[in-house]
């Protein structure tokens, strides 16, 4: 049977009206945990196990099986849809997936742009989520193996590569930017350390073991400076606030996403597919991509709808691509994936090599209730826009305190400390005076999630190759990223000389 | 007249003591009536992990099976792989029988390593049962040289650093020791094998299948699946006895000449000072529910393997884990 059987049969499962109903249960919760803070889709999903265990019930295992697990991807990928919402509008991102979505989505909202981010990052995350169900569909075989050849030395080049690219994320000065990505670095330092078990910089006190938690960081950074800012410098007398323009993009703005989006999916898409490298580095990705294609990069970080057009699409095409690793090898590349993973295992139901021959019903009919689903959450967004974009008109008196009650909820439902708090709190006077001084946190924010990803793979690398560095050299995918980093580097420094303007940015 | 007044009140002033009588006796009672309210169970993690689930399969089956009527909640308190929870544990929560824990060997690992050490152990709490049991398996590739443990061994011996390890977890954590283990035990320095670890089991098996690890150290549980598939072969597991099921046809390590087992538990625990009365009512409670029906569905359900402890047994238990945890680490040189 070819593969286009299969996805009918999958289509026949999808559209059982209990299917339906469950793909629409999934994508609507999915958008409230996406929305709300205080829950994360790796919560929402693992607290809604048991509810799908009790409605499937009734059902043969096979049916119950593909059932449930229709309804917990929809909160994935639901959720996925929602997260970029409070990045938007408050600056606050609920997951860190879409902390890069704040730098030019909140911009946009304080100009009265809204309306257009929030929808163009609906219609990015839809158009995403298509093409890696469509990439699913047809390279899921390949590219799992490709995905398995990924080893420490071609990711540490890969987040190399990454780390380069920060300069994509400079604001008006180059050094500044530098100091704040060693800074994230030093950060990152903390905690027990994966590779040798020893603990850095924790001074035996428990709850720095597992290190600084990135969203925690980035909440404080962004939301919570944000609110500092605003309190200290009055911002709120002025009442420049735009008010909402129009709820749908402009043919301009449609015209500006189009290609962003396709990079951005194509991009998000692959690198989801890597395990451990997942969506939060696609949007990072994206964003310092398209900057670097824009032919108007300064408008970046000034509210450019490519900003968020891209980035949004990443981050969801990545949560497509790592079902791949999830369905073919039972490797899932995420927390969230993790605990799909948890569920399968639950109706005995084993994610692996084996899961297309031994359960083609569970598997093909997820990936097909994956495209009625986003079809949904489009629906279902596009109307939701107008809703949401509402909130930016709250006054600032009111709308302060809950952005501050967000940030807080939202952290302490992902890390359930108070310690988290204060680091938050902490965070959130960093982020005032560092902003205030122009030093851009983006960038420490950035080499926080790459800092342990680098510094892992080059010692794992090292440890395979017993501590030869040309292990990074002689393996060819990582020659050709190292290579591609260089390049990220010294272009632009060559330009310079050559007499092209600097690049100006400005965070918000 | 006044003799009925003196009598009324004769009886008021009994109906009194009596009624302070019962109210005294009424405390004792409620002393020994336990639990009285709602009851809490920790799992030191996030939503999803191994002691989340293990902690919701506790709660679902006690109140369904009706064994304990008082509803239990259960809550996460995640931070430094459980050391964070630890530590509130054993001093906040002392003694309050209204907590519960589930744990299994960081436990003991945890509170013996030098790095992120946990202050407090096992004998900071009231062991109550063991309830399931996994073991540490030792994996090639399906087209690996190593056909038996022994060669994989041999090949360590002859050169360290030819042969690489790898792991789901840190190094002085549960993989890795599972992987050290027969190492060890048959004379090579512990030091000297090449570990690197993965972020997790999934990452680890990745590694195995993409020819960037020889060996992994990974759960029994998991791999069947990839046995199945033909991707990869199980050398041997950390068992007393061979495993059913689809590992059936691999050695022990007692088999392959290695004098030692290690046991991935998972068990429940009270508060350290937990009053008798409610241990005794948790050991009934869970011996009790370790037989009934629901509690064998949600074993099935999860892919556990049951393997009940009461509070002695388990207790007794922990104290010669400990000793082997303790041995390997003074071997790794990373014991407190």
């Amino acid at each position: 049977m070819n593969t286009i059987q299969f996805l009918m049969d999958g289509f026949s499962i999808a559209f059982q009206w209990q299917n339906i109903l469950f793909a629409f249960v999934g994508v609507l919760i999915g958008t409230a945990v996406g929305v709300l803070p205080g829950i994360g889709p790796m919560s929402g999903v693992a607290l809604l196990i048991p509810v799908t265990a009790t409605l499937t019930a009734g059902l043969p295992t096979e049916a119950a099986a593909a059932s449930s697990i229709i309804l917990l991807a929809g909160v994935y990928y639901g959720a996925m849809y929602g997260g970029s919402t409070t990045s938007i509008l408050l600056n606050t991102p609920g997951e860190s997936s879409s902390v890069v979505t704040t730098l030019d989505g909140y911009q946009m909202a304080k100009q009265g742009r809204a309306g257009s981010a929030l929808s163009i990052a609906a219609i990015g995350s839809f158009a995403a989520g298509i093409i890696s169900l469509i990439g699913l569909v047809l390279l899921a075989e390949p590219l799992s193996n490709v995905a398995l050849q990924f080893g420490p030395a071609e990711y540490f080049s890969l987040m190399l590569l990454g780390l380069a690219a920060v300069s994509g994320l400079a604001g008006k000065s180059m050094t500044k930017a530098l100091m704040m990505t060693v800074f994230g670095l030093m950060l990152g330092t903390i905690g027990i350390d994966a590779v040798s078990g020893i603990a850095r910089f924790t001074y035996d006190i428990p709850v720095l073991y597992s290190g600084l938690e990135f969203l925690t960081i980035a909440v404080g950074l962004f939301a919570l400076g944000e609110v500092f800012k605003t309190v200290l410098e009055r911002d709120h007398e002025d009442g420049t606030m735009a008010k909402i323009g129009r709820i749908l993009p402009t043919r301009k703005d449609l015209k500006e996403s189009a290609a962003p989006i396709m990079r951005g999916s194509f991009l998000g898409f692959f690198i989801g597919v890597l395990p451990g490298a997942g969506a939060t580095l696609a949007s990072f990705f994206s964003y310092i991509g398209e900057k670097k294609f824009s032919k108007t990069p300064e408008q970046f970080g000034k509210g450019a709808i490519a900003g968020v057009a891209g980035p949004e699409a990443a981050n969801n095409a990545a949560s497509g691509g790592a079902m791949i690793p999830l369905l073919t090898l039972g490797i899932p590349g995420s927390g969230t994936t993790a605990i799909l993973m948890g569920a399968l295992i639950m109706y005995n139901i084993q994610p692996g090599p084996l899961l297309f021959d031994d359960h083609p019903e569970v598997a093909w009919g997820l990936i097909a209730s994956m495209f009625v689903g986003n079809l949904m959450l489009l629906v279902l967004n596009m109307p939701l826009v107008k809703v949401f974009a509402k909130i930016i008109q709250t006054p600032k008196k009111y709308l302060l305190p809950i952005i501050i009650a967000i940030s807080f909820f939202g952290v302490y439902a992902v890390q359930y400390t108070t310690f988290d708090l204060y680091l938050l709190l902490a965070c959130g006077v960093l982020g005032y005076l560092l902003t205030r001084n122009d030093f851009p946190v983006a960038p420490l924010v950035l080499a926080l999630v790459l800092g342990p990803m680098i510094e892992n793979n080059m010692r794992r690398a090292l440890t395979i190759s017993n501590g030869d560095f040309s292990t990074f050299v002689t393996n060819p995918i990582s020659l050709a990223l190292l290579i591609v980093a260089a390049a990220w580097l010294l272009v632009p420094l060559l330009l310079k000389l050559k007499g092209r303007s600097v690049v100006l940015n400005e965070e918000g | 007249m006044l003799k009925k007044i003196f009598s009324v009140s004769m009886a008021g002033v009994l109906a009194l003591s009596l009624a302070a009588c019962s109210s005294g006796g009424n405390t004792t009672a409620s002393e020994a009536k336990y639990p009285e309210r709602g009851i809490t169970i920790v799992a030191p993690s996030g939503a999803g992990g191994g002691w989340d689930l293990t902690a919701r399969s506790i709660a679902k089956t006690m109140n369904a099976t009706k064994l304990i009527e008082e509803p239990i909640t259960v809550e996460n308190k995640p931070g430094g792989g459980g050391a964070v929870y630890m530590a509130e544990y054993a001093t906040k929560e002392a003694e309050n029988d209204y907590m519960m824990l589930v744990k299994s060997p960081p436990i003991l690992i945890n509170n013996n390593k030098a790095e992120g050490n946990s202050p407090y152990g096992y004998k900071d709490t009231t062991p109550l049962a063991q309830l399931t049991r996994d073991y540490g398996a030792i994996v090639v590739r399906e087209d690996s040289k190593f056909q038996t443990l022994t060669d994989v061994l041999e090949a360590i011996k002859a050169d360290p650093t030819a042969v690489t390890l790898a792991g789901g977890s840190a190094p002085g954590s549960m993989d890795h020791l599972v992987g050290i283990l027969p190492a060890f035990e048959y004379g090579i320095d512990p030091k000297a094998v090449k570990y690197v670890s993965y972020d997790g089991g999934g990452e680890a098996v990745a590694a195995l299948l993409g020819d960037n690890a020889d060996v992994i150290a990974t759960d029994a549980s998991t791999i069947a699946e990839y046995v199945k598939s033909g991707d990869v072969r199980v050398l041997a597991v950390s068992s007393p006895e061979r495993l059913e099921g689809e590992l059936s046809e691999v050695p022990t390590f007692m088999e392959e000449g290695i004098d030692a087992e290690f046991t991935i538990w998972r068990g429940i625990f009270g508060p350290k000072n937990m009053s008798d009365n409610a241990k005794e009512y948790w050991s009934t409670k869970l011996e009790e529910m370790s037989k009934t029906e629901e509690w064998k569905q949600e074993l099935e359900q999860n892919g556990w393997q049951s393997e009940y402890k009461d509070a002695a047994g388990f207790e007794e238990y922990l104290q010669t884990q400990e000793k082997v945890i303790v041995e390997l680490l003074t071997a790794l040189d990373m014991q407190k």
